[in-house]
């Protein structure tokens, strides 16, 4: 080990650009390295670290079957879980976390551990957008992936009648998820747009660098950002035949990255729910929505 | 005073306070080698702090402590002594049992030096096989058909293998998710739950054909759901279908292979860490991995299907069941 205990977590709503910051950290790293060859694996190179609602990583946290919790047992427990500067392995410092700050089972505590984390990336995106990349991730339809944006109690791996590799994760409202992060007063926050990821590249990325503690050099910083271009990814994606993180029936992952997709492809009254609903955050972080009557 | 209940589990006499019915009744009048028993959390000293340890998961060499908010606090100490504490008085035995014949029996047979491994154990003509898995690999839903082909359930959840390959009988229950039931067909209203108002449902001895005796290990595996195929491969070959529902093995792995799976699948690898019981948990997992095959075993997705693929396989013959592209073994081991 070294001396290096510190860790972060890259929060977001799902299909909000996490995996993407996450395969740019892999690559600043590696570009960074003393070895840089080849070019990034998307299957072996991208382990960050474990996303904090790992099931497996809970169970060895807790030393006992989560299975055999209730959510309102688990949630208050897992931001104790792990307070230790040891819970990490060397090298996985930074985490995926989709869960909103606190849940309604959590008892007001975080659902994740924020002893000896050294902050948070909360990264966001338009929700329109977010509505078209949710419905071919999971195969819905955009009406269902609108009402999911509106729906206060919604959640990722919700259902209590199987288990599964993850624990629930509840997410709640788009804007309550982003308001959870973007407020909270526990650990040190940078947020992160996804539409300036994208338009404004190399500032965005150095300040996410110099968030992290990592090489900020502008060479590094452009070179991982070519790496990781969606062209690129899609490429990625093609060489190791098929992400691992990608679900049954989603064709692929890396599929656009555009944004303005949700604009053209949710209706008029679809847009308008989602103006309606969640009017507050979206203007605050710049998010036009149609206009409303 | 109320005489203690006693029971034999994971190679140990235990007597407990605790009506146990996950265990085997034992008539034995010898003494006890564990107690189990309720005490006094204040009681407990305080342990060293430990880099292992964490606020839920206390640990140090012989001496183990859980504390579940809302449930109650657990102790295990020198491989002899389980001590129960509920949180308050609407914990029922059911919640302190769940945790207490797991965890808390794991961590006293870890403290005895057994091997305890996450894992289901069955027995069929005198031998055993151990079916390796994280909770909610599928391990209780494949123990449960395989129970229905008239095998014996020696040990759920957890396993303890003897340096003489010899698997303990254990935890004499499956716990089945509300979907898993369904799917089976079981009258899940007659069920128990594991515990109140969780969707899983608790399958005692009286619902299964279980093994009360000590039973040599004959073959190991690891289990891997089988992915589901992305759309855009065309699979309209009759036998690439056929190979969606078939349950199949891997080669059996080396022997280095074999010994980092079992070492994964450690009951709980921080404990044997927290214990200070890792350099054990390597000798016995290399041992073991000595003498016992490991075979990856790749179940059908879905539960009928991987029910009816067990109808047309034997799991004591794992060559019958291997791939016909052994590259396939490195996929399988990349769980």
């Amino acid at each position: 080990m070294t001396d290096d205990h510190s860790y972060w977590y890259l929060a977001s709503y799902p299909k909000s650009g996490n995996t993407w910051c996450r395969v740019f950290i892999t690559e600043l790293m590696r570009l960074a390295g003393d070895n840089p060859g080849e070019e990034l694996n998307l299957n072996q190179d991208i382990e960050t670290g474990a996303i904090a609602s790992s099931r497996l990583w809970l169970d060895d946290q807790l030393g006992i079957n989560s299975c055999d919790l209730s959510f309102s047992e688990l949630d208050p427990m897992r931001g104790r879980a792990g307070a230790s500067a040891w819970l990490f392995a060397e090298g996985e410092r930074f985490h995926k976390v989709h869960d909103a700050f606190k849940s309604p089972d959590s008892r007001g505590r975080p659902v994740v551990s924020t002893t000896g984390c050294s902050g948070v990336v909360y990264i966001l995106r338009h929700p329109e957008d977010v509505a078209v990349s949710l419905s071919h991730f999971f195969s819905w339809p955009l009406d269902r992936c609108v009402d999911s944006l509106l729906d206060p109690s919604a959640a990722l791996v919700s259902g209590e009648r199987f288990g599964g590799h993850q624990v629930r994760q509840y997410m709640g409202r788009w804007d309550q998820h982003v308001r959870s992060w973007a407020d909270q007063t526990q650990l040190p926050v940078l947020i992160m747009r996804y539409e300036d990821m994208l338009s404004k590249g190399s500032e965005i990325f150095t300040e996410l660098a110099t968030f992290l503690g990592l090489p900020t050099d502008s060479k590094l910083i452009d070179q991982a950002l070519e790496n990781t271009s969606i062209d690129r990814l899609k490429k990625l994606e093609d060489n190791v035949d098929g992400f691992a993180e990608k679900p049954a029936g989603c064709e692929r992952f890396f599929r656009s990255g555009r944004t303005g997709e949700g604009a053209e492809q949710l209706s008029i009254k679809q847009r308008k729910r989602l103006a309606n609903g969640l009017s507050e955050a979206m203007n605050r972080f710049q998010y036009e929505g149609p206009g409303l009557d | 005073m109320i005489k203690p209940h006693r029971y034999c589990a994971l190679g140990a006499e235990i007597s407990s306070d605790l009506v146990l019915p996950e265990l085997t009744v034992s008539e034995s009048t010898s003494n006890a080698l564990v107690q189990i028993q309720q005490g006094d959390h204040r009681q407990w000293p305080s342990l060293e702090p430990s880099p292992h340890s964490t606020p839920i998961l206390q640990l140090a060499p012989q001496d183990w402590r859980l504390e579940l908010e809302g449930i109650g606090w657990f102790r295990a100490t020198g491989g002899e002594r389980l001590e129960w504490q509920r949180w308050d008085d609407s914990v029922s035995d059911r919640d302190i049992r769940t945790f207490a014949v797991t965890s808390g029996l794991g961590a006293l047979a870890i403290q005895r030096g057994a091997l305890v491994l996450h894992g289901t154990a069955l027995e069929r003509e005198g031998e055993a096989i151990l079916l390796l898995g994280h909770p909610a690999a599928g391990k209780s839903t494949l123990a449960w058909c395989l129970l229905q082909e008239g095998w014996h359930l020696l040990s759920s959840e957890l396993v303890a293998v003897g340096s003489d390959g010899i698997v303990q009988p254990g935890m004499h229950q499956l716990k089945l998710w509300y979907d898993a039931a369904v799917t089976l067909e079981l009258d899940y209203a007659q069920l128990p739950t594991v515990r109140k108002g969780l969707k899983r449902y608790a399958l005692l001895t009286e619902e299964l054909t279980c093994m009360p005796q000590p039973t040599p290990l004959r073959l190991i595996y690891a289990l891997n759901r089988a992915k589901e195929k992305s759309g855009k491969e065309d699979d309209t070959e009759a036998e690439d279908e056929k190979e969606k529902i078939s349950l199949k093995t891997s080669r059996n792995f080396s022997q280095t292979t074999a010994l980092m799976r079992l070492r994964n699948q450690a009951f709980h690898a921080r404990m044997y860490r927290g214990m200070d019981a890792e350099a054990q948990l390597f000798m016995q997992a290399a041992a073991l991995a000595r003498t016992v095959p490991l075979h990856a075993l790749i179940v059908p997705d879905g539960i009928k299907a991987m029910a009816e693929s067990l109808k047309k396989v034997d799991l004591m013959q794992p060559e019958s069941m291997q791939q016909r592209k052994e590259s396939k073994e490195e996929d399988a081991s990349n769980d």
